[in-house]
């Protein structure tokens, strides 16, 4: 019974599936989307045969009087506009088919006019606006002539087939196959069925031609008019060194914090203590009362004691003593002061950099931290291996994962911060968490910066 | 020493707030609430205002300067109670906001001022009568502002050493005893600073204070 039960379950689950697909290719004709992408491809392709052709123009002229200097300007502006024609298409692209493509650069003119003339006719991405102008057209007219056939014929089969007609009407399709199957001049006759059956065909057929188009030209887009490779080394590195500055700063505020909360009030406090202690003694003999002053230098003593393991605390944090005979052994103390239990393996050929080891070390012990605070596992484990010049560190736990990297200030921004700093110097932090665990983060980091 | 003076305490750090609580009663002072927070320092001195509240600058939620924003705040709205603002930095800002309304019932400490003992409950005392109490630290800071008036340039180095403790909050009798000499030529070398200064004598150790804080804020 039960089997039985579960087949009918799958049929019934499997015959859900496929009724809604049915429903969704049946729907895509009509999606905002199939619409959107449509007025898309007729704009694009506008914007690209004017702009082709004003820049293919400009061009020419400007080789032609290249000779002289006015040449050479007309070039450059060719090119600038050419720039503006990729801007203006990231925007259509970006409104219409929810295409964002990160604008490149911007053009960064020299002093004077030759300076300028140079930067313009240097300019790179100028160049590429042109490529991709250039590779667009053809697209275009494929992807125009393909959208037309399909979209105007599922029209015109239509209204034959509501109009009755029983001669075949001479749709673009029809006109192919015409040439390669008839040859008086008539295709023949068809049921008014048959002429319903093929425009609905053309219909279901048109949306994804276009997006097939469409497609083709967002590859054209992402590889020729987003920010070269050079721009886009710049910002990376450009937001390593805000997140390098901002952790410093941040580090130094919270060495700033413990000293003046913890440190700083216990001596202060200290300092109470032997004051008063100091008074009671100065007091005369017969006023002076010795057990008081003894609480009171018991007291003191214990709290010198409670300053001296805080501030052993405190300068762990900021560069643990272990990581000064090598990686290994600062992690040996990690796994061994990790409340959760935890298996420790190093395979290094080579020394990494202090500021690498330094990295990994607190990674190691901010993941260890989170394991223990979030993860609720019983064992972790921490591999540390060298590929090639890099070194990769995984720590695992058996917890009940669910781990992600959000914003920064959030439960698991620690994650999100340990990510922008491997980041800052060209590493990598991967996390795998699936919600029932086990949570496996791969830190990966060059040996040397 | 004759009548108790009753002290409100607002320090986030426990260990500090037991120990000043404990060191105030142990010299005779009722404290009336050692809280954490300026939230609660309102609140306390709402339900039983003391003479002086002693209010560290850097309390929580962010730990910057809702101390002194309570201080000003209870300046404000609780004429007479002295203000002990104590904390492990001088900042001439801070020094100033607080003595922009005057400087009686007003004091600034160092915390490390605490380790003397004998100076602190006297500068305590003091606010909570309505004195001043300033750090030499302080006294420096604002002295270093106005070190580029040109009426300080008047004055010879003993009288400058004069206004300085003057300024802290010391009487004559204290001044003469730091500095070793007699009271009689404090008297002298204050008539002086008063003189160069054109500020009327007066026997008044607040409006001393006063005149001194007028001219530093100059």
């Amino acid at each position: 019974m039960g089997t039985n039960d579960e087949m009918s379950l799958t049929t019934e689950h499997f015959s859900a599936s496929l009724a809604s697909t049915a429903r969704q290719i049946l729907r895509e004709p009509f999606t905002r989307q199939a619409w959107s992408e449509l007025l898309y491809l007729a704009l694009g392709s506008l914007l690209a045969f004017v702009g082709l052709a004003f820049v293919l123009l400009t061009m020419a002229i400007g080789v032609v009087l290249a000779i002289t200097f006015v040449g050479l300007a007309v070039l450059a502006l060719s090119l600038r506009s050419a720039r503006g024609l990729g801007r203006l298409n990231r925007r259509l692209a970006n409104s219409l088919i929810g295409e964002q493509i990160e604008e490149p650069e911007r053009f960064q003119s020299r002093k004077g006019f030759l300076g300028w003339l140079q930067a313009a006719l240097r300019d790179q991405t100028g160049w590429r606006s042109v490529a991709y102008l250039v590779l667009k057209a053809p697209l275009a007219t494929v992807s125009i002539y393909a959208a037309l056939c399909l979209w105007l014929d599922a029209f015109i089969y239509f209204r034959s087939f509501v109009e009755g007609q029983q001669r075949l009407p001479v749709g673009i399709v029809s006109a192919i196959l015409h040439t390669s199957y008839a040859t008086d001049g008539s295709w023949g006759t068809m049921s008014r069925i048959s002429t319903l059956f093929l425009a609905v065909i053309l219909l279901l057929l048109a949306p994804w031609a276009v997006r097939l188009a469409v497609f083709v030209d967002r590859l054209l887009m992402r590889a020729l008019l987003s920010p070269d490779s050079t721009t886009v080394r710049v910002r990376s590195l450009e937001h390593a060194r805000a997140v390098t500055i901002d952790e410093s700063a941040a580090t130094l505020r919270r060495i700033e914090r413990d000293l003046h909360d913890g440190t700083q009030a216990q001596l202060v406090a200290l300092a109470m203590r032997l004051g008063m202690a100091k008074e009671e003694l100065a007091l005369p003999k017969k006023q002076l009362e010795l057990d008081r002053v003894r609480a009171l230098v018991d007291m003191a003593h214990a709290q010198t004691k409670e300053i001296i393991v805080e501030l052993r605390d405190l300068t762990r944090g900021i560069h643990p003593p272990a990581l000064d005979v090598g990686l290994a052994g600062a992690l040996t103390t990690l796994a061994a002061r990790s409340s959760v239990p935890t298996d420790l393996s190093v395979k290094l050929n080579d020394r990494p950099t202090p500021a690498v080891e330094a990295i990994a070390y607190f990674c190691v012990a901010e993941l260890l931290a989170n394991v223990a605070q979030h993860a609720d596992a019983t064992r972790a484990s921490i591999s540390c291996t060298q590929d090639g010049d890099h070194l990769r560190l995984i720590v695992r736990d058996d917890g009940v994962g669910g781990a992600r990297c959000l914003d920064r200030g959030t439960a698991s921004g620690g994650l999100r911060g340990l990510t922008d700093r491997v980041a800052a110097v060209d590493g990598w932090l991967a996390v795998e968490s699936p919600a029932q665990g086990p949570t496996v983060v791969t830190v990966d980091l060059p040996l040397a910066i | 020493m004759s009548t108790t003076c009753r002290v409100a305490i607002a320090e986030d750090s426990a260990i500090l707030r037991d120990g000043l609580v404990h060191l105030l009663e142990g010299r005779g002072f009722t404290v009336t609430d050692a809280v954490g927070d300026a939230e609660a320092l309102h609140a306390a001195i709402d339900h039983d205002c003391p003479d002086v509240a002693i209010v560290d600058i850097r309390m929580p939620p962010s730990f910057t300067d809702e101390g002194l924003i309570a201080a000003l705040e209870l300046r404000r709205s609780h004429h007479g109670l002295g203000i002990l603002v104590f904390s492990q930095y001088v900042e001439t800002r801070y020094a100033s906001e607080l003595l922009a309304d005057g400087a009686e019932g007003v004091g600034y400490l160092l915390k490390d001022r605490v380790a003397d003992v004998g100076d602190f409950i006297e500068g305590l005392r003091r606010v909570a009568s309505g004195g001043t109490a300033l750090d030499p630290e302080v006294v420096a800071q604002l002295m270093g502002i106005s070190r580029r008036a040109p009426s300080i340039a008047v004055l010879s180095p003993r009288e400058r050493e004069v206004l300085a403790l003057m300024a802290e909050g010391r009487s004559n009798r204290g001044i003469a005893g730091v500095l070793v000499i007699s009271e009689g030529a404090v008297e002298k070398h204050v008539a002086s600073i008063f003189m160069k200064f054109d500020l009327p004598v007066s026997v008044d150790d607040n409006r001393r204070i006063l005149a001194v804080l007028r001219y530093l804020e100059a």
